[in-house]
């Protein structure tokens, strides 16, 4: 057996507790999950069908871990040992086919929660070396700048400064003792900085007290989307401790999916212990102000709208309700998409995909399902995408099948019909 | 000592023990793996969400129904087919009565039981069919799918040959497989019959416990 | 007793030709294509009894006792009340002396020519070679109903065998007690099963019933004997052996359905003579089936390259579509079924 195999497949068994176990157990290869994966629907592939990606680390465990494998070692009755040739042929399958998405869960009779436990599979990948080399390169760079896309603290307070200039409003840096510390993704401080003002807008009309960590800006968490539970430790730590060192009540987790699902739900676990602050989302904080009347809404946007349910903040985050009840409040004319909510599709970019240029050709086949999505709301004017990663996927795919429709940020939209603006525009 | 005898007596005997352990061992085996705790502070309860789960998934969502329809309408004709002829079948409910539990309850009627048993097995058989005749099914199934199938099918058709009741040896016949698929069982897929609550159950815990309205 | 039992073949024969199984029925045909001149049409009642079958003693009164009704009026029997009938012996003879006789032989005669046609000529390849490239041809569903279909079809198929040969083929070579026991399982097995042929069948017919219809290109193929023998045939999605193949099976399915009925709730006709057809339309119809079956199957698996992939995959290559079903390829395609399919890049096959 050679090292990467050893490795992996020692991880494989390592990551696979009685969740996971209980998962290969119960499959009864009943097909139904590829129904509901949009790399499957998109591409009819049947090797895209989800618990087929979960083979080796299944193969392993009922090798050697589930119960009566020994006994079914003696006999020869045990399934054959994971090969290295094996495992690199999954890579693809591992990194490129699954947004962790976690829609064939819905569909499963058993409930597989294939999205988890690809996130543990990755582990043995990661531990082992096997990692495509889009995400391997986000992993350097976070190494030096924290930021997967190289987005330093200069870039940073460059973008703050512009925002400063747009809205007048001041935004402080690390200052001691704020309420809430908020974090950002790399694509929202670069690709859309109008959030920072936003945030701004809103956190002033609140009366929010809070500032942005000037090491610890970055939200989004490459460590979880390899599957390395020490880098992703690592690189929560840096918000942690600093988060910690600021002393702030909250800590505010921006509209990206996986970002929200790295601090919140799997924080605590990677550090081993529970913070001293709380994680709120961002979504979560403007529709508490807004049912406590502290950013009340005025003139509703009426173009036509609908909205993108990002998969680790809705179907595994459990926000369903609070984007729906805002933006019903800040546009006249909002209407879901087919699917919309907890079976909503992913946009086809997360769970690292999108870092992944290999995968493009894939992402964008997966990205037709959205289109025609899309394309079947009548009339539709814009789409409401509260997740930077999925807003520079929507960007790519609209490239691609030539479609039209603005792309916009939930905070952004919400900032854009407070009361008060109406009012000074009056 | 017959061969009716004895796949009815002391080979049953041997099949049930190890059905029962087996599986009661594979259940408290995968349990016993255990997981580390989640430590991350709930939105709401696990364990409703544990029970949530489990009910959930009982019912398919439609749109995932589309392309797989007959398969759905197929698994659910079998399943309860088949539960309905275990625990309501009149020669079933006797044996059970007379050899294990000492107590019994009213069987539904022959032509029920007879119905009962053509929906069991147009489930079954399509359930395998479309096993054999879909690309994904092709690619995902291993053999334990097959022998699975097969073994019930073949449990569920001696007991069918059998029901005139008119030779000891077909009833035997019968007997005889379901003592190898209780042998079978516990050390197969066919345990998805037990483990299904777990499945169902930790992601259900998982989904529960972020608060999220499945 | 002869003129009824010819009487009665007369009868049968009529029903046997409806099903247009000319080839395998032919030794009971034959004889009753041309029935001896003292044979009596059953419609117009029976004009003499008997003659002499019960030596001097029988009569017409006895005949009267023991049939529990007129001689003459055979038209109004009932199986309540009646001790005996004449038909019956008929239809004993019929089954003993022909069916039980013949009957069995179809299939193996069907399975000896394709064993012989697969020796001389081999399996039909696919000319040019598989293309790598695949287009749709059946829908899971339509997949999942026919072998559905497959699957009791041969269920019934052999229950059905052991029940209407277990006396001729198995008693001999087991003994009567292993036939019995055979017999009494699979009559339990053929009962069970039949409905969900009558299901198989209507969701057979819904699935494949369109695309064959007859039409004007079928013509060509029956002149080209379907291509067996060399050259080209033109054909939509399903070829004129097809059809005939479709059509067989609904139309003699419908006929075992409704017969299987009968005999499994006799007290449905009030005439006994009706079971009495039932079981040899049955039994004919569906010895016929499996004899044709087999040709089907082995067209559809050893007999022709890339036919079978269509019923597992729900795809086939593109070049067997355009060398069997050309004028469908270029109905879904949209595409000339004469020009050539490049093959992709060798990276994409593999
Ligand atoms: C068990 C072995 C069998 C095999 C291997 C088999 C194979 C196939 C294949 C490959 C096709 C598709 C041909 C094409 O692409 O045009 C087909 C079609 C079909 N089969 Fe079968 N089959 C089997 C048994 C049966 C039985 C038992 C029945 C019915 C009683 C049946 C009824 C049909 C019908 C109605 C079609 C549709 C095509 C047509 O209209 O002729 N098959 N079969
Ligand atoms: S739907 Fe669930 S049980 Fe069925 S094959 Fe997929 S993972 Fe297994
Ligand atoms: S989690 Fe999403 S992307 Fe991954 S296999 Fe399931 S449906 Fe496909």
């Amino acid at each position: 057996m050679s090292n990467i195999t050893e490795t992996a497949v020692e991880k494989f068994l390592e990551h696979t507790d009685s969740e996971a176990a209980s998962f290969f157990e119960a499959c009864v290869k009943c097909g139904q999950c590829a129904e509901a994966c949009h790399f499957h629907l998109a591409t009819g592939d049947p090797r895209q069908t989800p618990i087929y990606k979960l083979r080796p680390m299944e193969r392993a465990y009922k090798r050697d871990k589930a119960p009566f494998s020994s006994l079914k070692k003696m006999l020869g009755l045990a399934p054959k040992p994971v090969t290295e040739a094996e495992l690199k042929e999954w890579e693809e399958l591992v990194y490129d086919s699954c947004n962790m998405c976690g829609r064939c869960t819905l569909a499963c009779p058993m409930g597989i929660d294939i999205a988890g436990t690809i996130r543990k599979m990755r582990e043995g990948y990661s531990a082992a070396g096997l990692v495509p080399e889009g995400l391997q390169r986000s992993a350097e760079f976070v190494k030096k700048t924290s930021s997967p896309m190289g987005v330093t603290i200069k870039a940073l307070k460059a973008q703050i400064a512009h925002q400063e200039k747009a809205t007048g409003i001041k935004i402080e840096v690390d200052k001691k003792g704020a309420d809430y510390m908020c974090t950002f993704s790399s694509m929202e401080i670069m690709g859309y900085p109008e959030v920072l003002g936003a945030y701004a807008k809103l956190f002033k009309r609140a009366g929010l007290s809070w500032t942005i960590s000037s090491v610890a800006y970055e939200a989004t968490n490459v460590g979880v989307q390899i599957g390395s539970a020490p880098m992703a430790k690592e690189i929560l730590e840096r918000v942690v401790d600093a988060a910690e060192a600021l002393n702030v009540k909250y800590v505010i987790s921006p509209e990206c999916g996986h970002a929200y699902g790295a601090i919140r739900w799997a924080g605590p676990n990677l550090m081993g212990r529970q913070f001293k602050f709380e994680v709120v989302h961002i979504i979560e904080v403007i529709d508490k102000l807004r049912r406590e009347g502290r950013i009340p809404a005025g003139k509703k946007d009426d173009r036509r709208m609908t909205l993108h349910d990002p998969c680790q903040i809705i179907r595994r985050g459990g926000l369903l309700k609070e984007p729906r009840k805002l933006l019903n409040e800040s546009c006249s004319d909002f209407v879901e998409m087919k699917y919309a909510g907890l079976s909503n599709f992913c946009c086809g970019g997360g769970g690292g995909v999108s870092a992944n240029p290999r995968a493009d050709e894939l992402k964008t086949k997966a990205f037709s399902l959205k289109a025609e999505q899309l394309n079947g709301v009548e009339g539709l004017e814009a789409v409401v995408v509260p997740c930077g990663n999925c807003r520079a996927v929507f960007e790519d795919g609209f490239d691609e099948y030539e479609l039209d429709f603005e792309v916009l940020g939930l905070s952004e939209l919400v900032a854009g019909t407070l009361a008060g603006d109406d009012q000074k525009q009056g | 000592m017959s061969f009716l005898e004895f796949v009815q007596g002391p080979m049953f005997i041997f099949a049930a023990t190890v059905f029962v352990l087996g599986a009661l061992w594979r259940l408290v085996g995968i349990i016993k793996i255990g997981r580390k705790k989640d430590i991350s502070p709930p939105k709401a309860s696990a364990a409703a969400g544990f029970i949530k789960g489990n009910l959930r998934h009982f019912w398919p969502r439609g749109i995932f129904a589309k392309r797989t329809m007959v398969h759905i309408v197929g698994g659910y004709g079998f399943h309860l087919g088949l539960f309905a002829l275990i625990f309501f079948g009149a020669y079933h409910i006797d044996f059970l009565n007379e050899r294990i539990l000492g107590f019994s309850w009213p069987a539904m009627p022959r032509w029920a039981f007879l119905m009962v048993s053509g929906i069991a097995f147009a489930g079954l058989i399509i359930l395998w069919v479309r096993r054999i005749s879909d690309p994904v099914m092709r690619l995902i199934s291993d053999k334990d799918d097959h022998i699975g199938s097969w073994l019930t099918f073949l449990v569920m058709l001696s007991g069918c040959f059998a029901l005139e009741q008119a030779h000891d040896i077909l009833r035997a016949i019968h007997m005889l497989l379901v003592n190898i698929w209780l042998l079978y069982f516990p050390f197969s897929r066919l345990m998805h019959g037990f483990t299904f609550f777990l499945s169902r159950g930790s992601s259900g815990a998982t989904y529960g416990r972020k608060g999220i309205d499945l | 007793m002869q003129n009824q039992i010819h009487s009665f073949r007369n009868f049968l024969s009529l029903g046997i030709l409806m099903l247009m199984f000319a080839a395998f029925v032919a030794p009971v045909a034959a004889q009753s294509v041309l029935p001896p001149g003292n044979a009596v049409n059953l419609d117009d009642g029976i004009e003499e009894g008997p003659s002499n079958a019960l030596g001097n003693l029988s009569d017409t009164e006895i005949w009267d006792i023991f049939r529990g009704g007129n001689p003459r009026d055979i038209l109004a029997p009932t199986i309540e009340g009646q001790v005996m009938t004449t038909t019956g012996q008929q239809w004993r003879v019929i089954r003993e002396q022909y069916i039980l006789k013949y009957l069995g032989w179809a299939p193996l005669i069907v399975i000896g020519i394709l064993a012989v046609f697969y020796l001389i000529r081999g399996p039909m390849k696919i000319a040019a070679g598989r293309s790598g490239k695949t287009i749709p041809r059946f829908s899971l569903s339509a997949r999942v109903a026919h072998w559905f279909m497959a699957a009791i079809f041969i269920i019934l198929g052999l229950t059905g065998l052991v029940i209407l040969l277990g006396r001729v083929v198995i008693a001999p070579y087991l003994g009567l007690e292993a036939n019995s026991v055979l017999t009494s399982a699979a009559l339990q097995g053929h009962n069970l099963f039949g409905p969900l042929f009558i299901f198989a069948l209507i969701w057979l017919f819904i699935k494949f019933v369109r695309g064959n219809f007859f039409q004007w290109v079928d013509l060509k193929w029956i002149f080209k004997l379907g291509g067996f023998f060399g050259g080209h045939v033109s054909s939509r999605q399903f070829n004129f052996g097809e059809k005939i193949w479709f059509w067989m099976v609904i139309l003699v399915g419908i006929v075992i359905s409704i017969t299987g009925i009968i005999m499994l709730f006799p007290s449905l006709v009030e005439d006994v003579r009706w079971l009495q057809l039932s079981t040899i339309l049955h039994a004919v119809g569906a010895v016929g089936l499996i004899a044709v079956a087999f040709g089907h199957i082995y067209i559809g698996t050893i007999g022709m390259e890339g036919s079978i992939d269509s019923m597992l995959k729900g795809e086939v290559d593109e070049n067997w579509a355009k060398e069997h079903h050309d004028l469908w390829y270029e109905e879904v395609t949209g595409k000339s079924a004469t020009e050539e399919t490049e093959a992709p890049a060798k990276e994409e096959i593999s």
